[in-house]
């Protein structure tokens, strides 16, 4: 086993402390967001869940039987996060958006680049950048999701898991995922694939903060 | 390589969360912190601090004053990057916290022996301090507060100790019991009751701060070889080993691990108080910690089940109305 997780954390650092510093990440978990951005943010975030399994089964059909056990965890993961857009629907349609108004909506060149970008790095780069990817939602979910949803919670004087259900849920089964995620990283023993990790890690918090701050 | 041409390759490295000052004829290093906008000890600012030090180490007899302050208003430092600590939890990466502590108490063992090299150490805490933020100011030979500051070790409120240093550093300047209480209880201290536990040597009025320095470095310089002897022996007399530090990090980093969703959620409130402090709130993490504080000790009322059993070393509102003691 390596310690490459503890490697990637560190390597990362300053990225993830870029988004969590970002004023209107602060703004964000300090006070909350208006209806309006909130609702913005969800549309966003329903691109971003929807098109998750797809990358991740594109990087697992890329995989090579070297890294089988990196297919499996991806197999295991898309089977959870299955319909979770459906989460983040019934939520945006507790603040006041229809599901046929989430379907049509077309998302930010801030979306479009973060999933395009985990496409490409599926498909063309290395398929491992779909861990990089991983690691990057589940910190931002499991780290930053339940401030931020109690945040919106108190702001929105929402009642119970409505309108946050998807965020506050994923604050806490991320929390599991992310020993899981531990342990498939340690098992990645070659350069390439560590430098893959990295690098799609790196884009996803920059893109990520970009949606953030255009919200 | 001489002290003097030292000093372009200690001042010219590219810093993104220090800001260096020389003063020649004091040979005195300036160090202000600037981890915004949430002052804690980031991977990278404990990195680059850790840089400055190296530097200092490699230039012996160039330094003979090193001064830490923060740049970031009403804040000197949180103590440890708590969303870093999440992470690192929900991952149980007991390695990747065990490096965070062996980072965290290699600044306190260069601090330790800083006599040793040559150099005396001030410190000048200007805002809230808490857990590691405190565990990084004891080592200093001179520790000067103004008095608004306050400090603690809020960390068992979470279920943690603090684990860089803080019990014999403590012990060491206050004695077993104010130890006992600071780190079992949770309470926060203002800079007075800290001077009177002797773990501040100097209290002065806000906005005093940057005189009580000068008077410090001006009054030591003279007698420097005597006063950094007296402090290297000082130290001999009631030593800290390093394998001490380094156990009870390990032993920090596998208490870590066992906290519940419950303790994170905690961690997550007093860091998103930080967040509302660095956003301009008149109120951070030292008002949550009273709060929390209240949230026990309101528990503790209703069920009648209180840690301490008596005023001396209570927690929460006992302690709140014990703040003048």
């Amino acid at each position: 086993m390596s310690m490459f997780f503890a490697d990637l954390v560190v390597r990362t650092d300053e990225a993830r402390r870029a988004f969590e510093t970002h004023p209107v990440v602060l703004d964000a978990v300090a006070h909350g967001l208006t209806v309006e951005r909130y609702r913005t943010l969800l549309l966003e975030l329903y691109h971003v869940v929807w098109h998750f399994n797809p990358v991740c089964a594109a990087a697992a059909s890329r995989l090579s039987d070297r890294h089988r056990q990196v297919r499996y965890f991806l197999y295991e993961h898309m089977q959870e996060e299955s319909g979770h857009e459906q989460w983040v629907q019934a939520d945006l349609e507790a603040v006041g958006v229809s599901a046929a108004a989430t379907e049509a909506h077309a998302p930010s060149p801030f979306t479009r680049a973060l999933v395009g970008y985990n496409y490409w790095a599926a498909d063309r780069r290395d398929p491992c950048s779909a861990l990089g990817m991983l690691y990057t939602l589940e910190v931002i979910a499991s780290v930053y999701g339940g401030p931020f949803a109690a945040a919106i919670k108190d702001a929105l004087l929402l009642e119970g898991e409505r309108g946050i259900s998807f965020i506050n849920s994923h604050a806490t089964m991320d929390a599991e995922h992310m020993a899981d995620l531990r342990k498939i990283l340690n098992t990645l023993e070659d350069e390439a694939a560590w430098e893959a990790v990295v690098e799609s890690a790196l884009i996803n918090f920059h893109h990520f903060t970009r949606i953030i701050e255009a919200v | 390589m001489n002290a003097v041409s030292g000093v372009p390759q200690l001042l010219s490295r590219p810093y993104k969360y220090l800001r260096l000052e020389w003063t020649s004829e004091l040979a005195m290093l300036r160090v202000r912190t600037c981890v915004k906008p949430i002052q804690c000890y980031s991977l990278a600012g404990l990195t680059e601090m850790q840089r400055v030090l190296d530097d200092i180490a490699q230039n012996p007899g160039l330094v003979r004053h090193l001064v830490l302050s923060s740049d970031v208003t009403g804040v000197f430092n949180f103590g440890g990057d708590l969303a870093l600590f999440v992470l690192l939890v929900r991952a149980q990466d007991v390695d990747s916290l065990k490096m965070y502590g062996r980072r965290c108490i290699d600044l306190v063992w260069w601090l330790e022996h800083a006599a040793r090299r040559g150099v005396h150490t001030t410190v000048l805490v200007q805002g809230d301090t808490l857990g590691g933020g405190l565990e990084s100011v004891l080592p200093f030979h001179k520790v000067i507060f103004e008095r608004s500051a306050q400090a603690g070790f809020p960390e068992v409120l979470f279920n943690l100790f603090p684990g860089m240093g803080a019990w014999p550093l403590t012990i060491r300047k206050a004695g077993f019991a104010v130890a006992n209480d600071m780190v079992l209880s949770g309470r926060l201290f203002t800079a007075d009751q800290l001077l009177r536990r002797s773990l501040v040597d100097v209290v002065v009025d806000d906005g005093d701060g940057e005189n009580a320095i000068w008077d410090v470095v001006r009054m030591v310089d003279p007698r420097l070889r005597g006063t950094l002897a007296a402090l290297h022996a000082q130290r001999m007399a009631a030593p800290i080993t390093y394998e001490s530090l380094l156990t009870t990090v390990e032993m920090w980093a596998e208490t870590a691990l066992t906290l519940t969703t419950r303790d994170l959620r905690l961690m997550e409130r007093l860091a998103r108080a930080q967040v509302r402090k660095a956003g301009g709130a008149d109120e951070g993490a030292v008002e949550e910690i009273k709060r929390i504080e209240l949230d026990t000790a309101w528990g503790e009322l209703r069920t009648g089940n209180t840690v301490w059993g008596d005023a001396e070393h209570g927690t929460g509102l006992t302690a709140w109305g014990a703040l003048n003691d």
